[in-house]
C-alpha cells in the first residue's frame, strides 16, 4: 500500500511548523510507521538543526530532485527513533532550484518507500510553498491564536481548497491563562473564522524551545505538554479519528481562585 | 427589408389600424419633416384618416416638436388623431405586478450572484450587480458589487458596493464588521469597537456612509410590493 504525503504549512513564519514536523513525524515513527520528514525551506534549512541531525548532511533533497542521488542516500536515519529519517533541505540554493513537476515525482516514489511522507513547508506562498503542496495527498494548516496568524492561514486555507486539498488545522500555541483573561484568542474564536476540522490544540511549553536547541524530539519528553498534544495528533493521523480533542485547561491555583473571588492583587 | 435598428432619425411602422413614427428628437425639425414626408408619400392613401403616434424615445420636454408634427401631419396627409405614446412607466410597472400576481417569475433571469461558503482571506468577489453571500466573509477578503451586498452571515473584509458610483446601495449583514466599506465613491473605515451582534446595513445619507440597524429602519419596508431583481 502506498503510503500518504502529508503538507505541514501555515502561511505565516514562526508559527510552528518545523516543532510541528519533527514531533509529529517522531510520533507517528513511535507508533511504528515508516516516516520521512522534508525540510522544503530550501535555503533556510533548520529541520535538521532541530532533530539534531545537521552534522550527517550528505545530500539534500535538491540533490535526490535533481537526480544526483537516491532517495536512500539522502535519507538520514534518526539516532532516537527507529523508522525515522530526514531528508534535509539545501542551505545554498534557492526555491527556484526545484521544479514542480520534480518534486511531484519525488513525492511518488516517497509514496511508495514510506508510510507518511511529512513536507515542512516554507513561510510564504509563493514557489517554496507551491513545490511542498504540489505532491501533498493531505494538508495540515497550523496557527497560532493571533489575529496575523489566523489571517494568514485563511488565505493558506483557500490556497490548498483551490488545489482540492482539505486541510486540518492545528492551533499551537495556545496559553489558557491568557485565554482565560481575554488576552488571547481561544481556539473556538479561531475556528470560528477558519472553519476547517480541528487536527489538534497545542499548548505553549517552554520544553519546546530547549528541545529544539538540543535536538532532542519533544515526544520522548512524557512531561512535555505539547509534546503529547503532538502525540495525539499523530495518532488521530495515524487511524484514531475518534481520539477526543482536549482543550487546554489552565490550572488555577486554590489561592488564585480565592483570591480573585475576594478582589485581591497579586 | 426594414432595418429597426437603422439610424435613421425618422422609423416608420405599421401598429394596429394606424402608424408609429419613431423620431430622433436630436435632429432638426426640418430634416425630420423632409424624411416624415418622404415615407407618408409611399403610404399614399393609407396615410388618410389613420391614428399616427409620434415616439420620441422617452425624450422630456420636446412637446413643441410634437405639436408642430402633428399640425404638419393633419394638414399635409389629413391624418385623423396624432398622439403620444402611452407613458412608458405605466406599461413595465403593470407588467412586473401582473406576473408577480400570478407567481410567474420563473422566467425571470437574475442578475444577482448568489455565493454559498466562507469567503476567505485573500479572495477577491466582483460582480456587476448585487451580491449575497450566505455564509461568512473573513477578514483579508475583498468583495466589490455593482448594486447591493447582502451578507448572511458575518461580514469582515473590505466591501465595496455600488462599484463605481451607484451611491443608492446598501450593504447588509447579519454581523456587520468590515474593515473597510465604500458605498459609490465614498469610503469608510470599519469600527474596531466590540458590538453585539446584530442585523445591521450600511447606506449613504448626506455624503457620508453611515450604519443603522436593519430591525428598525429596514430600507426595503417601504417598498410595497415585491420587486424582482
Amino acid at each position: 500500500m502506498e503510503g500518504k504525503v502529508i503538507v505541514i504549512t501555515s502561511g505565516k513564519g514562526g508559527v510552528g511548523k518545523t516543532t510541528a514536523t519533527s514531533s509529529i513525524g517522531a510520533a507517528l515513527a513511535l507508533e511504528g510507521k515508516r516516516v520521512a520528514i522534508v525540510d522544503m525551506d530550501i535555503g533556510l534549512r533548520n529541520l535538521d538543526v532541530v532533530m539534531g541531525l545537521e552534522n550527517r548532511i550528505v545530500f539534500n533533497i535538491v540533490d535526490v530532485v535533481q537526480g544526483k542521488c537516491k532517495i536512500s542516500q539522502a535519507a538520514i536515519r534518526d539516532r532516537r527513533i527507529e523508522n525515522l529519517f530526514l531528508i534535509p533541505a539545501s542551505q545554498s540554493d534557492n526555491k527556484d532550484v526545484l521544479t514542480t513537476s520534480g518534486v511531484e515525482r519525488v513525492a511518488k516514489q516517497l509514496r511508495k518507500e514510506f508510510d507518511y511522507v511529512i513536507m515542512d513547508s516554507p513561510a510564504g506562498i509563493e514557489k517554496g510553498f507551491e513545490n511542498s503542496i504540489v505532491g501533498a495527498n493531505e494538508a495540515l494548516v497550523i496557527c497560532t491564536p493571533d489575529v496575523s496568524a489566523v489571517r494568514d492561514a485563511d488565505r493558506v486555507i483557500g490556497l490548498l481548497y483551490s488545489r482540492s486539498l482539505t486541510p486540518k488545522l492545528i492551533v499551537n500555541r495556545i496559553e489558557p491563562a491568557r485565554v482565560e483573561r481575554g488576552e488571547m484568542l481561544s481556539h473556538e474564536d479561531v475556528l470560528d473564522v477558519l472553519s476547517i476540522d480541528l487536527a489538534g490544540l497545542v499548548p505553549m511549553d517552554e520544553h519546546v524551545l530547549i528541545s529544539s536547541n538540543t535536538g532532542t524530539p519533544l515526544v520522548l519528553q512524557n512531561d512535555s505538554k505539547a509534546g503529547q498534544a503532538f502525540k495525539r495528533i499523530a495518532r488521530r493521523l495515524n487511524g484514531e479519528a475518534d481520539l477526543p480533542i482536549e482543550a487546554p485547561n489552565h490550572k488555577t491555583s486554590m489561592w488564585n481562585k480565592i483570591s480573585k473571588t475576594f478582589g485581591f492583587k497579586k | 427589408m426594414i432595418n429597426f435598428d437603422s439610424s435613421a432619425p425618422v422609423k416608420l411602422k405599421g401598429v394596429g389600424d394606424g402608424f408609429w413614427i419613431t423620431i430622433d428628437p436630436s435632429c432638426p425639425e426640418n430634416i425630420l419633416k423632409s424624411e416624415i414626408d418622404k415615407l407618408f408619400k409611399n403610404l399614399k392613401h393609407l396615410a388618410i384618416n389613420s391614428s399616427v403616434v409620434i415616439d420620441v424615445k422617452g425624450a422630456k420636454g420636446r412637446d413643441d416638436l410634437i405639436d408642430n408634427i402633428k399640425s404638419y401631419l393633419i394638414k399635409t396627409f389629413e391624418v385623423a388623431k396624432v398622439s403620444k405614446p402611452a407613458e412608458k412607466r405605466s406599461i413595465p410597472t403593470e407588467r412586473i405586478r401582473q406576473r408577480d400576481l400570478s407567481k410567474g417569475w420563473n422566467q425571470h433571469r437574475s442578475d444577482v450572484l448568489m455565493l454559498r461558503g466562507r469567503v476567505r482571506s485573500g479572495q477577491k468577489i466582483e460582480a456587476g450587480k448585487h451580491i449575497v453571500i450566505t455564509g461568512d466573509v473573513n477578514p483579508g477578503s475583498e468583495i466589490s458589487a455593482g448594486g447591493d451586498v447582502i451578507v448572511l452571515g458575518r461580514l469582515a473584509g473590505k466591501v465595496h458596493a455600488g462599484c463605481p458610483n451607484d451611491e443608492t446601495a446598501i450593504i447588509f449583514a447579519l454581523e456587520f464588521k468590515p474593515t473597510q466599506v465604500r458605498i459609490g465613491g465614498i469610503v469608510a473605515a470599519g469600527i474596531d469597537e466590540e458590538i453585539s451582534a446584530k442585523p445591521e446595513y450600511a447606506c449613504v445619507e448626506d455624503d457620508g456612509i453611515i450604519v443603522k440597524d436593519y430591525m428598525k429602519a429596514n430600507p426595503f419596508r417601504k417598498m410595497p410590493w415585491p420587486e424582482a431583481i
